[in-house]
């Protein structure tokens, strides 16, 4: 009996094995081919062997501006989680701990904004920016993209808090603590999971996202997403190339995911559950 | 059980059993509701600016014929936009095309996460370390995951699309390329890129079923099969109905993959509501019809919502129900 559970079990495990290396392969190929020469790539047929070269990440630097990409990247993430945080995490908690039968309903509207297609929005939101003149500006999506997120993060911390129990707010009340300082001591230090979750999933959208920055961005404050695109397509610009400036937009989030894995998994089930 | 009991019990299980919870209700919680409500209202205001302000705008343009290169022939036109989208050959094409891509790919994702799930619910270091790989494709850019597909299946120089049309397996331009496999193509992109995500979703569900129930299904001699289809799948059909709720929603909206590797064609053969939205609206400025071609997939939306929300509504009465 038991050495047919072990074999059961290293068929699952070998299953399992393969079906991820059969998810990993079309990454494997991205990487690989960023990292060989231009021969290489256009070799017929298509080999798995080459030589490692740095010549597609050299021709990355000599195409774009990649810490300028970056930077964008980097500041319409942050912008966005931490607004999103700000608004997010107390709305989330309010609505949590409110007893009003509104409240339920107000978490609902937040659901539903998320499923909103991105386009029904994006025009009216286009012009309004442009009447704002903050069109081209890295705000025009930081603002768009905290909307999105701010009703994700509300939804996601509203479901967190609602799992914990208020004893210890309480207690924290009885001893003399107002309710803004109860929210501050005790509930967002035992949220902390569910707000590393949130940040998470923040940073993701905001810097995968391509459809909104593609439109309300200039050449100076474009990300790396729409760089990505742009060079698609464009003649000098090789797979090679593509894959190589394609690691600066995956290898942040991968490895972020990958660290946070625990949260990531939590992220994606919370409200589900 | 007092009335605040069964409140508590109907809002969540999070209060369970606590008595505190159900005296804080009308104490410490209830009292201070102002304290609640200005915690929430920036949240709902700027959602209500930013987001619902934009969309009912768009709702609004969707009745006008509105373009924005001639602003001043502005005019309203009653309901033409929608009955326009409906007479286009190339708009009706893109429903049946998203209809298609969700429902056969949300299936498809379905049944492999649903495997991928049971294979990992025992909760070891093996499993979780394979969990944390799977994940992968779904934290790469979706941009990228276009880009990679249509490099790996170009038929001259990708990995697999030289293999293809160097033994004559498949369409000669590559399968991107070819109107009758366009869209299977994108349908296993996304199941490649999604069903991880399923999975994750899923085994979530797995872990939260009662042991005790499984155990007594067990020591009744049930074999596998018969635990799957008379125990397990009819405990978590709540948490299969809600994976299907937001993979169906995401999968409907579908535009970064289509938008780089086929870009609605050949033909108009992966063209989806979302690719012909946006070229209407921000290549053409054909405001008026892109509105109406988003409140179109709202309301499509709204409607596949509403019948999985009613479905997980009865499969939970019936668990939980007596």
């Amino acid at each position: 009996m038991s050495s047919l559970a072990l074999k059961h079990n290293i068929a699952r495990r070998t299953a399992l094995l393969v079906i991820t290396i059969l998810f990993l392969l079309p990454v494997a190929w991205l990487i690989s081919t960023a990292w060989k020469s231009s021969d290489d790539i256009f070799s017929i047929p298509p080999g798995l062997l080459f030589n490692p070269s740095l010549t597609q990440f050299n021709s990355v630097f000599a195409y774009f501006d990649v810490w300028s990409l970056l930077r964008s990247s980097v500041i319409i993430s942050a912008g966005t989680v931490v607004l999103s945080l700000l608004l997010g995490i107390p709305a989330g908690y309010a609505l949590a701990r409110s007893t009003s039968k509104a409240a339920i309903g107000f978490a609902y509207f937040f659901l539903a904004i998320r499923m909103v297609p991105a386009v029904a929005a994006l025009i009216p939101f286009y012009l309004m920016m442009r009447d704002l003149g903050l069109l081209g500006t890295w705000w025009s999506v930081v603002i768009i993209n905290t909307m999105l997120n701010t009703a994700f993060v509300t939804w996601m911390m509203f479901s967190y808090f609602r799992a914990m129990p208020r004893d210890l707010e309480e207690a924290a009340m009885t001893d003399g603590c107002t309710q803004l300082g109860s929210f501050f001591k005790v509930a967002i230090p035992s949220a902390r999971s569910g707000i590393i979750a949130s940040v998470l999933f923040c940073v993701m959208f905001s810097w995968n996202d391509f459809l909104y920055p593609m439109f309300l961005t200039r050449l100076d404050t474009k990300p790396l997403s729409v760089a990505l695109l742009t060079a698609y397509g464009t003649k000098d610009i090789t797979w090679g190339t593509l894959g190589a400036l394609a690691h600066f937009s995956t290898i942040p989030i991968v490895l972020m995911a990958l660290f946070l894995n625990r949260y990531f998994v939590q992220g994606a089930t919370a409200g589900v559950h | 059980m007092t009335e605040t009991d069964i409140a508590a019990h109907t809002v969540g299980r999070r209060s369970a059993g606590s008595p505190a919870a159900a005296r804080g209700d009308r104490g410490f919680f209830g009292r201070q509701r102002y304290f609640l409500f200005f915690m929430a209202v920036p949240a709902v205001i700027y959602v209500i600016i930013v987001g619902v302000w934009p969309l009912a705008q768009g709702a609004w343009y969707s009745f006008f014929d509105y373009n924005l290169q001639k602003p001043k022939r502005t005019h309203f036109v009653g309901l033409d936009n929608y009955v326009n989208a409906f007479a286009d050959s190339t708009t009706r094409q893109a429903i049946v095309n998203t209809f298609e891509f969700t429902i056969v790919g949300v299936a498809v994702q379905l049944v492999l996460g649903l495997l991928i799930a049971l294979m990992l619910w025992r909760d070891d270091r093996f499993n979780r370390t394979i969990l944390a790989f799977l994940l992968i494709p779904a934290t790469i850019t979706p941009l990228v995951v276009g880009l990679i597909f249509k490099g790996l299946l170009g038929p001259d120089y990708g990995f697999i699309g030289y293999y293809l049309a160097e033994w004559g397996l498949g369409p000669k331009g590559g399968l991107l390329a070819d109107g009758g496999t366009a869209l299977w193509v994108l349908i296993v992109v996304d199941c490649w890129e999604w069903t991880p995500l399923m999975a994750l979703i899923l085994l979530a569900g797995l872990k939260s079923l009662p042991t005790d129930v499984l155990e007594a299904a067990r020591a009744d001699g049930a074999t596998v099969l018969q635990r799957f289809f008379w125990v397990i799948l009819p405990l978590m059909l709540p948490s299969v109905f809600l994976a299907l709720i937001l993979r169906t929603m995401d999968a409907f909206r579908v535009f970064d993959t289509p938008f780089v590797t086929t870009g609605g064609g050949p033909g108009d053969a992966t063209q989806t509501m979302m690719l012909i939205a946006v070229k209407q609206g921000l290549q053409f400025f054909n405001v008026g019809y892109a509105s109406a071609l988003g409140n179109i997939a709202i309301l499509f939306i709204a409607i596949m919502a509403a019948i999985l929300i009613f479905a997980v509504r009865r499969a939970d009465a019936r668990i939980n129900g007596k």
